[in-house]
């Protein structure tokens, strides 16, 4: 191929990664073929079209840049945001759905649209502990520590939750705080003493766990590790779905059976943990039929 | 996780094209919403970011009709291919019944095939699925691109990158002229079902 041919080819080669925005690969074929037409004395002289490159290659540079400074929380329509609210609730459980699709509402970005549903959660009285929290964790994932103490008093001049439970959320939003290595002022709650620490709604004494891995310790299975979603968790009783074709894996967690290897993901931090196989059961009705569900109660973090 | 509503005998489930950025899904899907329009009165969603790239995910649910009695749905998503995304597969990536890998032909993107597929086999095994064991073919989009004279791999190339081990079935395509979408759908579907089929036991 003459050097003509070359550099034809590779401004070729440069504009189709353009368009098809490979900017990168672009870029570099568009400054090969420069540094070629610059090296060739027959050339270097046509400063026509050492221009016309050194200019493509600029939009391409800037494109690159708007493209990393490129928004991750575009503006969704109403439609599209009830859209992935239903796309990504899983849970047969209507309460639960309506929680799991606030929840990918907050992953995806949409924290406002969230923010409001977690708000409609508490107000209907569904699981509010665990929207309450989730309120305050949108909050600090949008980094605004500040925002997430106004919230706790703004719950704490009314009287949307219990003492008990203010003390509660209170607690959660102490440690979240200080994991980021703030350590504020809030507001106390009431009298609450030691006892009364707990709170009304039990079962969400633990940390909202996401996944797990558990190392078998002993049995014919001894030292694999096996990794499950959380997909519903009460208090530390967690619960997954094991599918059908897994029969064997469902087969090694007899009811009883110790956990003392368990690795807790949260959004917050990652534990080690100790349970139990409280739960095996094969579904025998609705669109997991078949599959197992099997539980676990965690119960040292 | 397909859901099988056996009162009205009703199957949905979900299929996710997957691959490294700029390979051609999205362009999948819409050459897929073109085509069908005349079967599907149902709108495409994309949630894209500058330059068109996927940001979340694109949408587009499809009715088959009938199979033995069944009315099947079928829900298509795309997955971002840009590496920065990665928690936003995970996500889309959820209860998947079936995937369709579209690999880019462009020897510029070789490295790039071979790390999304390794993500791919990552994130399902971190929902306990097997990319053994679910339903997948893989695409070899762009193939005109070689005619216009920018380099492109040889399939042969390509099988032994991707799919030496998988041994999955495999279709060459141009995504943006259509060729090869269809072949590509149908496989993975008849895939599907079939593994579902076995799985739900609904023609018993
Ligand atoms: N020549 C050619 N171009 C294609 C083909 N398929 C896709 N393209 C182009 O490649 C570019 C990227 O296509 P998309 O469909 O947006 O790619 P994607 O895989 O969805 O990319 P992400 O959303 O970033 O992951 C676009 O400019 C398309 O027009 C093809 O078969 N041939
Ligand atoms: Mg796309």
């Amino acid at each position: 191929m003459s050097d003509k041919e070359h550099i034809k080819s590779l401004i070729k080669e440069a504009e189709i990664y353009r368009k098809q925005s490979l900017l990168e690969p672009s870029k570099e074929k568009y400054e090969e073929a420069l540094r070629l037409i610059q090296n060739h004395e027959s050339y270097s002289k046509g400063k026509k079209l050492i221009d016309t490159i050194k200019s493509k290659i600029r939009t391409v540079e800037e494109n690159l840049v708007e493209i990393d400074q490129a928004t991750d929380t575009p503006e969704l329509s109403q439609e599209v945001e009830n859209l992935i609210s239903q796309l990504f609730s899983f849970s047969k459980n209507k309460d639960v759905a309506a929680m799991e699709g606030a929840i990918a509402l907050a992953k995806f970005g949409q924290y406002d649209n969230a923010l409001a549903a977690f708000r409609r959660l508490i107000k209907e009285g569904n699981m509010p502990l665990l929207a309450a929290k989730n309120i305050l964790m949108c909050h600090m994932t949008l980094s605004s520590p500040d925002a997430a103490i106004a919230q706790f008093r703004q719950w704490v001049s009314r009287d949307e939750f219990s003492m008990k439970n203010l003390g509660y959320i209170r607690t959660f939003l102490e440690n979240a705080l200080l994991k980021q290595g703030i350590k504020a002022g809030l507001p106390q709650v009431a009298e609450a003493s030691p006892e009364e620490g707990k709170p009304e709604e039990k079962e969400e004494d633990i940390i909202d766990i996401a996944s797990v891995t558990i190392q078998f310790t002993n049995g014919p299975r001894k030292g694999e590790i096996v990794e499950f979603d959380v997909t519903f968790q009460l208090g530390n009783k967690i619960s997954t779905i094991i599918p059908a074709h897994q029969k064997d894996l469902a087969d090694a967690f007899k009811p009883g059976l110790r956990l003392s290897e368990i690795q807790c993901f949260s959004s917050l931090a990652v534990f080690n943990g100790r349970g139990t196989v409280s739960g095996l059961k094969r579904i025998t009705s609705g669109p997991r039929r078949g599959d197992y569900s099997l539980d676990i109660t965690i119960d040292s973090v | 996780m397909a859901v099988f509503n056996s009162r009205d005998r009703v199957i949905e489930c979900k299929l996710v094209y997957y691959g490294p950025g700029r390979s051609g899904k999205t362009t999948n899907l819409e050459y897929i919403f073109k085509a069908g329009k005349k079967y599907t009165n149902s709108e495409m969603v994309s949630i894209n970011t500058k330059g068109d790239r996927t940001l979340f995910f694109d949408f587009l649910p499809i009715g088959l009709g009938k199979i033995r009695g069944c009315d099947i749905k079928v829900q298509l998503y795309t997955v971002p291919g840009q590496a920065k995304y990665s928690s936003t597969r995970k996500l889309v990536l959820k209860n998947v019944d079936g995937v369709v890998f579209v690999a880019d032909s462009l020897q510029i993107r070789r490295k790039e095939n071979f790390l999304s597929l390794k993500d791919l086999q990552q994130n399902l095994a971190e929902q306990n699925m097997s990319i053994f064991k679910i339903p997948l073919v893989i695409q070899y989009n762009k193939r005109d691109l070689g005619e216009q004279g920018i380099p492109i791999m040889p399939v042969e190339v390509l099988e032994r990158d991707l799919n030496s081990k998988l041994k999955v079935p495999s279709f060459e395509a141009s995504a943006l002229k259509g060729k090869g979408v269809g072949d590509t759908l149908k496989k993975c579907l008849v895939l599907t079902l079939h593994h579902l089929q076995k799985e739900l036991k609904w023609s018993q």
